[in-house]
């Protein structure tokens, strides 16, 4: 019953073939009731490789950043299946929930990522502090050094640029070594090079540290960045690409009719 | 423009109803004890007009000196006989007057404790104001009859024989209740009627004298004219007045002694009240105008004036002004029967006509409301109208303002000054206690001030201990209770007023408990103390003096008896003892003269009172009595120390003559040698059981017992300011909600990254707790420290107390704090742990 099946391509130094990191069965979310009722997703099934670059794209109204928020434990179905690992969301309290936010799941938002009263340090390991861990002095290091913060790390947001904003919320999403990292449109808010930069820090997670990544997008030249696409529109998985570059995904979302 | 206002007002209803509370509250203290206060005023002079209606003149010696005693001069029954000849006078009632403290059921005096506990004669005419409710009136030795009231009080009914004390015990049947014709309450005033021989013998001692003559007028004559003519055939020393004018006086005499200091004193909490509500309502309406910087940056884009920026905020501050004062009015009127009833249950009821508020009052109430408002709004409504166009597209509540150096400076001038002042008030002019007072105020004004200031430093250091023991939590609510500095101590300024006028009360109250018990230790030699609880009530008679000097257990018997006494013109207060007793048992310092052989209209005066007067030993001093006589005492000793004994000292043969009905308010006794307090105490009792068992204290009984007084005047204090700590809460959970509002994203980022519920309201009630113990914190040590300079300053110029804060009560209020802090928290913890996660990151 699956609509896709994505199988990770082999990466240099992983060569077992992993079970996805999260999967969507038959994921329904429908907002309202009765007439006025909006369908966001609508059956949608989706299996999120393992230490795989996934970009979702899709018109706005699609469904892409619902979806990321269900798979993420954000959000809710009305009906279906989320898995988080082997863990199914859809069960857990809120408490429970919030521990797999804590310690599953990474997050990387459009902007506002940053807690302003924290230091650059103190914001990258917030969730580590909130579930009371120590964090990996040597991991630590080179999250830090892989998003070049070194010399920032006493700043406050405020004091630092959008760019070195973004870095600071990615170096956070992968400080916890989370199973996912989603990211909702984490360069929208950024200039080009900024953002390629960005994007070239989770790329390098994935391949270098075998992170999983998930992102949420609209700019084919960000999902170019990632391993495979998959393409939403009106709710629905209505195709997906293996290494994209950014004119095919361009050519692919206008033949989607957009 | 307009409609905008009440667009922005309304839909920003909820921060608008919590700027309204604090209004609310504060102008409904105020016009509580306004409506209260004119309420009494209405009542007692309804009472006073209606006790007096059935006078048309009366005749009474012309000295009327206020007495905490009810104990009015008497004249010659004789004159009686000279004004019945008046052409309009009808009939001539002579009536004896004086103290007569009725026995309840169980064996205590009733009242005492401020309203007269009066007797009188009872007069069957129909000009009496007082009716028969039930039984009959009193006609023999034995009968009394007795107001409806007191017989509620003191469970007693018709047939019931109970003690009358005045001061001797009498036993007396009521055979009769009587009340005002209008029923009205007489708000604790009790009255025992006796029949004309008996009221004459017993409370004035059957000398031919009475207390007053009540003259009837026949219809159709002048009560004024009537009055004239009988006032031309009055002896020296007495007058006349017509009812109309002695209600007048009565009521004018009220408000001078209790009334007006009732009301000033009610109406000093109200703006307390009020001035930290002023406080709430300004942090809320600089967190609203913060929270819309980006709204009034858009519309000074679009070409709105500054002006007309001002002049929105203005608007809604009007508005709220108003709608708020106006429940706060009605509020009051409620809190107003509230609490009179209240103090109708705890005794001190005061006769009140009806709850609703004058004119003025209400005026009052809603002009101060709306001001109020208007005033806490315009700093931060100038503030927004200052925003330049543009500047305000951030999202982040961070108070980037530097440092407001003219405020420090101010700050810093003031609190030093006032500090200074306070700490060498003794050593600057001649009125160390005025200077310590405003040397207080100064302190007080300059921490404000420096409030913003220092919060970043304080709070964080105040956090520290809690980011140090509650994990992320606490570090959290750290750096939330210090990114605002001006927001934090705006918040806490507000319970930091509050709470330093409660640590003021509270230490001040300990140290005059503290200074009395020295004082009773030092100058109090005796064994124990004979009294009847409450001090308005009947003494104690003199016979009891010799049976307890009888006593083999007892050595030394001094009688005290007090009265006002007029010198210069100004009243002034003597106390009459046993002259060549009292030192026996008593410190009065340094003595010079002949103290102990001072004789009939001899004086003793403290060393204060004689420089104050330019007096010196042998010096004669004119005083008129409480009857009216006048008379020359010569000073014939003098004494360094009087907080024990007061500044004037006389024999009691000296003033006997001139009081209607002497009586002792307490006797002092040392016990012989090897007589054990207890065997002493147990044959006083014995001896003076029968002179209405009166209280006999060791001095630690007597101390426990002042103190135990104090402390319910203390407890009032507190009720009263509860109120004001009450509003500066609600203003930390309304600071705390518009926070949270304005910390939205914040809250849904932390919890996307992991935070729990549970952990976020920890963080936001540790937040709050923070805040409560900066206000509370400063508040107590300001508090202590102004107490502490005025005690120095009372000392000095007193001669009397010592500091001494109980840091029992402090450690309370700080405990109580904490409490309160989370409190506080309790409704914006939950409403920001119920947010929702996905909501909260998409606020814009």
């Amino acid at each position: 019953m699956y609509d896709t099946k994505l199988l990770a391509p082999p990466t240099p130094h992983k060569t077992e073939i992993r079970p996805p990191a999260a999967r969507a069965v038959g994921a329904v979310k429908r907002y309202g009731s009765g007439d006025t009722a909006v369908t966001a997703l609508d059956s949608v099934s989706v299996d999120i490789a393992a230490a795989h670059f996934t970009a979702i794209m899709g018109p706005s109204g699609s469904g892409k950043s619902t979806l990321m928020h269900c798979l993420a434990g954000l959000d809710t179905l009305t009906s279906g299946h989320i898995f988080l690992g082997d863990v199914e969301l859809s069960k857990l309290s809120d408490r429970k929930l919030t521990r797999v936010r804590r310690e599953q799941v990474g997050f990387v938002f459009q902007s506002f990522n940053l807690l302003p009263t924290l230091t650059a340090l103190e914001n990258i390991v917030l969730p580590l502090t909130l579930a009371g861990r120590k964090p990996d002095a040597a991991w630590l290091d080179s999250v830090v050094s892989t998003v070049g913060l070194g010399s920032r790390l006493k700043h406050r947001p405020s004091e630092l640029s959008g760019g070195q904003q973004q870095r600071v919320a990615v170096a956070r999403a992968l400080a916890s070594r989370p199973d996912v990292i989603f990211a909702d449109e984490p360069t929208g808010n950024l200039d080009s090079r900024a953002g390629a930069e960005i994007l070239s820090f989770m790329a390098t997670a994935v391949r270098d540290f075998g992170q999983t990544v998930v992102m949420v997008t609209h700019d084919p030249a960000a999902a170019a960045h990632a391993d495979s696409v998959l393409f939403l529109a009106d709710g629905r998985m209505v195709d997906s690409m293996s290494t994209p570059t950014a004119a095919r995904v361009l050519d692919h979302m206008k033949s989607l009719g957009v | 423009m307009r409609r905008l206002t009440l667009k922005s007002l309304w839909a920003r209803k909820r921060r608008a109803v919590g700027a309204s509370i604090a209004v609310i509250i504060g102008v409904a203290f105020l016009a509580a004890t306004m409506v209260l206060g004119d309420a009494m005023t209405k009542g007692i002079d309804a009472l006073f007009v209606e006790g007096y209606s059935g006078t048309d003149v009366e005749v009474r010696n012309s000295t009327q000196l206020s007495g905490e005693a009810f104990a009015p001069a008497a004249i010659d029954a004789s004159i009686a006989e000279v004004v019945a000849t008046v052409a309009g006078v009808t009939d001539v009632r002579p009536i004896a007057e004086g103290t007569a403290q009725l026995v309840d059921a169980d064996g205590k005096g009733i009242g005492g404790n401020g309203p007269p506990t009066i007797g009188t004669t009872w007069i069957d005419f129909d000009r009496n104001p007082y009716v028969l409710t039930e039984g009959r009136a009193p006609t023999g030795p034995g009968e009394v009859v007795i107001d409806t009231g007191t017989a509620d009080t003191g469970d007693l009914a018709v047939g019931t024989v109970t003690q009358v004390r005045t001061p001797d015990v009498h036993d007396m049947t009521i055979v009769g209740l009587a009340e005002l014709r209008s029923g009205s309450e007489m708000g604790g005033v009790t009255f025992t009627w006796f029949d004309a021989a008996t009221a004459r013998e017993l409370l004035l001692g059957d000398d031919g004298s009475v207390t007053i003559i009540d003259i009837g007028v026949a219809d159709g004559y002048d009560v004024e004219a009537v009055r004239a003519e009988v006032s031309a055939l009055l002896p020296p020393g007495t007058e006349a007045l017509t009812g109309a004018e002695l209600s007048d006086e009565a009521l004018q005499q009220m408000e001078d002694d209790f009334l007006g200091f009732f009301k000033v004193f009610l109406l000093a909490f109200a703006l307390i009240a009020l001035l930290v509500a002023t406080f709430s309502i300004a942090n809320t309406f600089s967190i609203m105008v913060a929270q819309r910087t980006r709204e009034s940056a858009l519309l000074r884009a679009i070409g709105a004036s500054r002006r007309q920026v001002l002049a929105s905020v203005f608007v809604e501050a009007l508005l709220i002004g108003v709608v708020a004062s106006a429940i706060g009015l009605a509020a009051g009127v409620g809190l107003a029967s509230g609490l009179n009833a209240l103090m109708t249950a705890a005794g001190f009821g005061i006769p009140s006509g009806s709850m609703s508020p004058s004119v003025s009052t209400a005026v009052t109430a809603l002009a101060v409301g709306t001001v109020v408002t208007i005033v806490a709004a315009v700093a931060p409504a100038i503030r927004a109208a200052r925003v330049a166009p543009l500047a305000a597209m951030r999202d982040v509540a961070i108070d980037r303002s530097g440092t407001n150096w003219v405020r420090a400076a101010c700050g810093v001038l003031l609190t030093a000054a006032g500090v200074v002042s306070l700490v060498f008030a003794t050593e600057i002019g001649d009125a160390p206690v005025s200077v310590a007072a405003l040397a207080s105020l100064a302190t007080f004004v300059g921490v404000v001030l420096l409030g913003p200031v220092v919060a970043r430093f304080a709070a964080g250091a105040i956090g520290a201990p809690i980011a140090a023991l509650r994990g992320t939590n606490g570090k959290l609510a750290r750096r939330n209770a210090t990114r605002n500095p001006r927001r934090t101590a705006g918040t806490a300024s507000a319970l930091m007023i509050g709470t330093a006028v409660v640590a003021l009360f509270a230490s001040l109250g300990s140290s005059i408990k503290h200074s009395f018990t020295e004082l009773l230790d030092e100058s109090f030699g005796g064994d124990l103390v004979v009294r009847h609880d409450g001090f308005s009530g009947a003494g104690l008679p003199l016979e009891i003096e010799g049976e307890l000097a009888a006593l083999p257990e007892v050595d030394t018997v001094v009688p005290l008896r007090d009265s006002p006494i007029i010198i210069d013109g100004d009243e002034d207060w003597v106390l009459a003892t046993d002259m060549s007793q009292l030192l026996d048992i008593a410190s009065v310092g340094d003595v010079n003269g002949v103290f102990r052989d001072a004789g009939v209209n001899e004086l003793a005066v403290s060393t204060r009172w004689a420089d104050d007067n330019d007096i010196a030993l042998g010096s004669m001093v004119s005083v008129t009595f409480a009857d009216g006589q006048a008379a020359d005492l010569s000073v014939v000793a003098t004494y360094t120390e009087a907080n024990l004994m007061g500044d004037l000292l006389m024999s009691t043969e000296t003033l006997d003559p001139h009081l209607s009905n002497p009586t002792n308010f307490l006797v002092m006794l040392g016990l012989a040698d090897g007589v054990s307090l207890e065997a002493g105490r147990e044959a006083v009792e014995a001896v003076a059981g029968p002179f209405g068992q009166p209280l006999v204290e060791s001095s630690d009984d007597y101390l426990d017992a002042q103190a135990a007084q104090l402390d319910q005047m203390l407890g009032l204090v507190y009720g009263l300011l509860a109120l004001a700590v009450i509003i500066a809460l609600i203003g930390i959970a309304n600071t705390l909600s518009l926070s949270l509002y304005e910390r939205t994203r914040e809250l849904g980022l932390l919890r996307a990254v992991g935070q729990s519920r549970r952990a976020l309201r920890a963080t936001v009630r540790w937040e709050s707790v923070i805040i409560a113990l900066f206000g509370t914190v400063g508040g107590l040590a300001l508090g202590t420290f102004m107490c502490w300079g005025l005690v120095k300053a009372i000392a000095v110029s007193e001669g009397f107390g010592t500091f001494a804060p109980s840091y029992a009560t402090l450690a309370i209020i700080l405990g109580v704090a904490v409490v309160s802090g989370v409190l506080a928290a309790w409704r914006p913890a939950r409403r920001a742990s119920k947010l929702d996660v996905l909501e909260a990151i998409a606020t814009a």
